[in-house]
Parts: structure tokens; C-alpha cells; sequence
């Protein structure tokens, strides 16, 4: 729509007023984790000086690497697995249309508006049959099964972009339907994986009801449970603590975000386009 | 012959690991938590089969109807407010604005918060001696401030207001992909024909963002009957009941006060309405959906 015509500069000031309304909480929570304790509490005093208590407190008090290690397995465990299945699967449902497959297609796709809120309370009862109760493991497998249904549909549209005479041609040289399919197909369908990781990765680190349910051993906490614990013990005295703790925790993920931003467009371009 | 039989066989074999992890993990436990919700069930007695009893208390609980009253606020704001505000957003987004860059980057940025985070952030800024009230005071608005999350009356749309911090860029983002999967030659096809403006907007833009609009309103009516961290941790719905959602009431009454079959019960009522409204949505949506 006019692409060319630039804005008028009004316009443009509006636009970064209203950007820097957005980044104004962000720059506050990293203010606040440099805060001395002295002027912690008025909102209206910046800080004059890098005081860096709070990351050593934070440090000192929460087990933050431990944190870091159990968000980055089950976030990471969880991508991996979901795409190691679903990419099977949705290359599959592409390919084959007889009715058992129509039908698994369905069956699998109304997943994408089944919600996991009810199923919590007897995953749970299941999670304490399968002795899976307070492990990573679990929170893997729950992670996979819920992003199954959109990883699937995504690799099936993509899917139906590659030729088939690719696979052919393949398959007569000899090559076994899941040699061919590692091999060739998956390396092919990277932009469906770019597209799932990108949009699920946030998510999948942000998580805090799983976690907060099916965990309960210190040792194996994801961070964002581990700062609302840290938090709660700290009620009577200085959240600056608590602000260091969440910086570190959004870090990573800003930092990925801010190298992959360009990419998040662009899968969701595709993404909107096959879907 | 034989040769389809074993591609069939072997595209069975390609979808039996996630068969299983998704039935395993995401459907035994939805066909469960239908039977469960029939059920009176908590720490001390396994699950005794009563019917329809849990469905009628969910009806007396002023915390199950608070929340339910409050998500259905939450799903109105998003699908009207948050809606609206983001496509309008996107569309800005889109111009060639000089700044282009650093506009994207600070309106997508909270995305990345975790609503853990943002809850500290905010339940910060709004403390009663916090930022925002000090703002107010020094615009002489003094007699406008309170304590806005620990107030019946300002709790819950306060935060109703914080979801939009991120809901909106999120929403946006999506948005602004849609425009950009519109190819190009048809605006300049219309331009050509001296369509301009709100007339381009309304007659292609529009009608070519169907999916997405369909999409971005699933997201935003599935987050919003989810809405459970921002209460969960600033309130946790209070004062009184104002500002329960039903998520967290399912949530206090499973793992508080191990209700599990009233709980579930809470839950199903919950999961039916998503399923409700997204078959209702994809019904409406897809016959205003443009093919390309």
C-alpha cells in the first residue's frame, strides 16, 4: 500500500512514542536490578551507579545455572522430540491419501483446538502410574504431544512443495524409505522447522503452570518457577534480588530474539502462505 | 501390489511414534478428564462415579463464577481491543517508516517476557507508591490513584490492560506476516483503477487477511480463556474473588484444595468453550476467506 510514499514525520514521532511506551517497562526492569538498596523504592531517583549486589545475591541465593540447565532441557528436549516425530508424520500425511491416513490427519489436527487445561489433573494421575511424576523426561513428552498438531500440519504444507520424483528417483536407487527420508527430505523441510522453533521456542522457555504442576524437586525447577519461589521468600525485604534474577532469565532469549527477529517474519510469511 | 503394501506399511511406521506420544500424552488424558469429571475424587478418596453434581456446584462457586465472568471480559477485550489495535498496528508497521528497524524491534521485544516477568515488572510499576501512581500525582491527578491491582473494582481490568503489553505486538507480528504474503500487483492493479486509502484497505487488504484474522482471533480467545500467570502471581485473584479467572480456579481448586473431580469438571467446561468457539470460528471464517 504506497510503498513508496514515506510517512509523514508526525506520524513517525507518534510511532516512536508509542515504541518507547513498549520498551519502557523492559528498560525498568533492568534498572531495577541495578537500583541501590537506598533509593530502591522511589520511583522517581535513577540509579548513579552500577551496583551489582543483587546478580551476586541472585547468584548466591538461587541455583540459577541448575535453573538455566532444566529450562534449556526440557525447552530444547521438547523442540527436538516434537520435530523428530512430527516431521515424520506430517511428511507422511502428505504424501499418502488413503482413508486410514485422512483419518489420522483429522484425529491429529484436533489437537490444535483441544485445550490442555482439562487434561491436567489426570496427566497427573497418569504421570504417577508411569513413575514419570516430578522428571524433565515428562515434561518433554508433554511438551512433544502438545506441539505435535501444529509441527505436523506445518511439515505436511511444506511437504507438499517438495517434487515427489525426488523420492522416486531415490527409492529407486535403492535408498529404504527412512534413509531417504533423513537423508533427503528432512534437510529439505528446514524452513518448517525454522518456522516451528521460532514461534514455540518463547513459549516453551516462558512455561510456568507445567513446570509449577508436575515438578516439585528443587533440583530439577525451571527458572521461571524457580523466580516466583525466589520471590515469595523474599517478601519482606528488597525485590532487587528478584529483578537481577529476571534479567538473567530473559537474556537469553532477547538475545536470540534479537538475532532471529528477521527470520520470525519470514517463517510466519511462509507459515500464513502454505497454511 | 506388494510394493504399495509396503509404503503403506512403512508410512504407518513413520507415524507411529507420534501417534503414540500424542495419544499418550495429550488424548488419554482429555477422554480422562470427561470421566473425571463425573466423579467426586480428591487426596483422601479415589474417584466415585456422581453424575452431574460437580457441573451444579461449579454453578454456586462464586470463585468459579467470578472467573468465568472475568475470562469471558478477557476473551471480549482480546477479540475487540487487542484485535483491532494490532491489525491497525501491523498496517502502520508495514509503511516505510525511516525508523522502520527500531519500531519492529521495541513493539515485538515484550513478546519475549515471560508473563512470570512481566507480572514483577508491573506489579511493580503499579504498587501504591510505585511509578505509575507517582506519575499521576506529580500530573495533579492525585485524587485518581489507588492501589490498582489490590482494589475489587480495578484488580481485574488492570490486568486485563497488562495482557496487552504483549498481546498486542504478538497479534501484530502475525498480522504484518499476512500483509506481507498479499502480493504486491494487486494493489498496484487497483491504485491503477484510482483506489486509494481506507477503499484499498477495506476491499483488499481485508478480504486477502481472512486466515489470518481467523487465526490471530483463535490465538487471542485461546490465550485469553488460559489467562492464568499475571493473577496467579499478583493477585492471585483477589481481593475477594474479583479478580479469579477460570483457570486459576480450576488451578486452586485441583492443587489447594484437591477438588480433582470438581476441578476437571471446572476444566472441561473451560476446553468445551475453546472447542466451541473455534469450530464456530473456522465455520465463519473460512466462507469470508479469499483464495488467492
Amino acid at each position: 500500500m504506497g510503498q513508496l510514499r514515506k510517512p509523514p514525520l508526525l506520524v513517525e514521532a507518534l510511532m516512536l512514542l508509542l515504541a518507547l511506551l513498549f520498551l519502557l517497562p523492559v528498560c525498568y526492569l533492568l534498572m531495577m536490578s541495578i537500583k541501590q538498596p537506598a533509593i530502591f523504592y522511589d520511583p522517581f531517583k535513577l540509579p548513579n551507579q552500577l551496583y551489582l549486589e543483587y546478580y551476586k545475591a541472585a547468584f548466591q541465593d538461587v541455583a540459577f545455572f541448575r535453573g538455566l540447565g532444566n529450562t534449556l532441557y526440557v525447552t530444547l528436549g521438547g523442540l527436538v522430540l516434537t520435530i523428530l516425530v512430527a516431521s515424520m508424520s506430517g511428511f507422511v500425511l502428505a504424501r499418502m491419501n488413503q482413508r486410514f491416513f485422512r483419518y489420522v490427519f483429522l484425529f491429529i489436527l484436533s489437537g490444535l483446538i483441544i485445550p490442555t487445561v482439562g487434561s491436567l489433573i489426570p496427566m497427573f494421575k497418569l504421570a504417577i502410574a508411569l513413575e514419570l511424576i516430578n522428571t524433565r523426561t515428562l515434561l518433554v513428552f508433554m511438551a512433544a504431544a502438545a506441539g505435535i498438531p501444529m509441527a505436523t500440519f506445518l511439515y505436511s504444507a511444506f511437504t507438499k512443495s517438495i517434487p515427489r520424483e525426488l523420492e522416486e528417483s531415490a527409492a529407486i536407487d535403492g535408498c529404504g524409505r527412512l534413509r531417504l527420508f533423513w537423508m533427503i527430505i528432512f534437510p529439505l523441510l528446514m524452513p518448517a522447522t525454522g518456522t516451528f522453533v521460532i514461534t514455540n521456542i518463547y513459549a516453551a522457555w516462558n512455561d510456568f503452570v507445567t513446570p509449577l504442576i508436575f515438578l516439585n524437586d528443587p533440583s530439577k525447577m525451571t527458572l521461571m518457577p524457580q523466580i516466583v519461589q525466589f520471590m515469595a521468600n523474599k517478601q519482606s525485604i528488597n525485590l532487587g534480588p528478584v529483578f537481577a534474577l529476571s534479567v538473567l532469565s530473559v537474556l537469553p532469549l532477547v538475545v536470540l530474539f534479537l538475532f532471529t527477529q528477521k527470520y520470525m517474519l519470514k517463517g510466519l510469511v511462509m507459515g500464513s502462505v502454505k497454511g | 501390489m506388494n510394493q504399495n503394501r509396503r509404503l503403506y506399511l512403512s508410512g504407518v511406521l513413520f507415524l507411529l511414534p507420534a501417534l503414540l506420544i500424542f495419544g499418550m500424552f495429550f488424548y488419554l488424558p482429555f477422554l480422562q478428564s470427561i470421566y473425571y469429571s463425573f466423579t467426586e475424587w480428591n487426596a483422601l478418596k479415589p474417584p466415585r462415579f456422581i453424575g452431574f453434581d460437580n457441573y451444579v456446584n461449579l454453578l454456586k462457586d462464586q470463585r468459579m463464577k467470578d472467573g468465568f465472568f472475568n475470562t469471558m471480559k478477557m476473551v471480549a477485550f482480546g477479540v475487540i481491543v487487542q484485535n483491532t489495535l494490532a491489525l491497525f498496528l501491523a498496517v502502520m508497521l508495514n509503511k516505510p517508516f525511516r525508523t522502520k528497524a527500531f519500531l519492529r524491534t521495541s513493539l515485538y521485544l515484550p513478546i519475549v517476557i515471560s508473563l512470570v516477568v512481566t507480572s514483577i515488572i508491573w506489579g511493580q510499576l503499579l504498587n501504591y507508591e510505585g511509578l505509575f501512581n507517582g506519575i499521576l500525582i506529580r500530573l495533579g491527578l492525585e485524587s485518581i490513584i489507588q492501589d490498582w491491582l489490590g482494589t475489587v473494582q480495578t484488580s481485574f481490568p488492570t490486568i486485563i490492560l497488562l495482557t496487552q503489553w504483549q498481546g498486542i505486538g504478538y497479534c501484530a507480528i502475525i498480522y504484518l506476516a499476512g500483509l506481507q504474503s498479499i502480493p504486491n500487483d494487486i494493489y498496484e492493479a487497483a491504485e491503477i483503477e484510482g483506489a486509494k486509502g481506507f477503499t484499498l484497505f477495506r476491499t483488499i487488504t481485508l478480504p486477502m487477511l481472512m486466515t489470518t484474522v481467523s487465526v490471530v482471533l483463535f490465538l487471542i480467545v485461546v490465550g485469553g480463556l488460559r489467562l492464568f500467570e499475571l493473577p496467579y502471581i499478583l493477585t492471585n485473584g483477589g481481593p475477594g474473588t474479583s479478580s479469579y479467572t477460570l483457570f486459576l480456579a480450576v488451578y486452586n481448586a485441583a492443587f489447594q484444595n484437591t477438588q480433582y473431580g470438581y476441578a476437571t469438571a471446572a476444566s472441561i467446561v473451560l476446553a468445551f468453550f475453546i472447542i466451541i468457539v473455534a469450530i464456530v470460528q473456522l465455520r465463519i471464517t473460512s466462507k469470508r476467506e479469499v483464495e488467492l
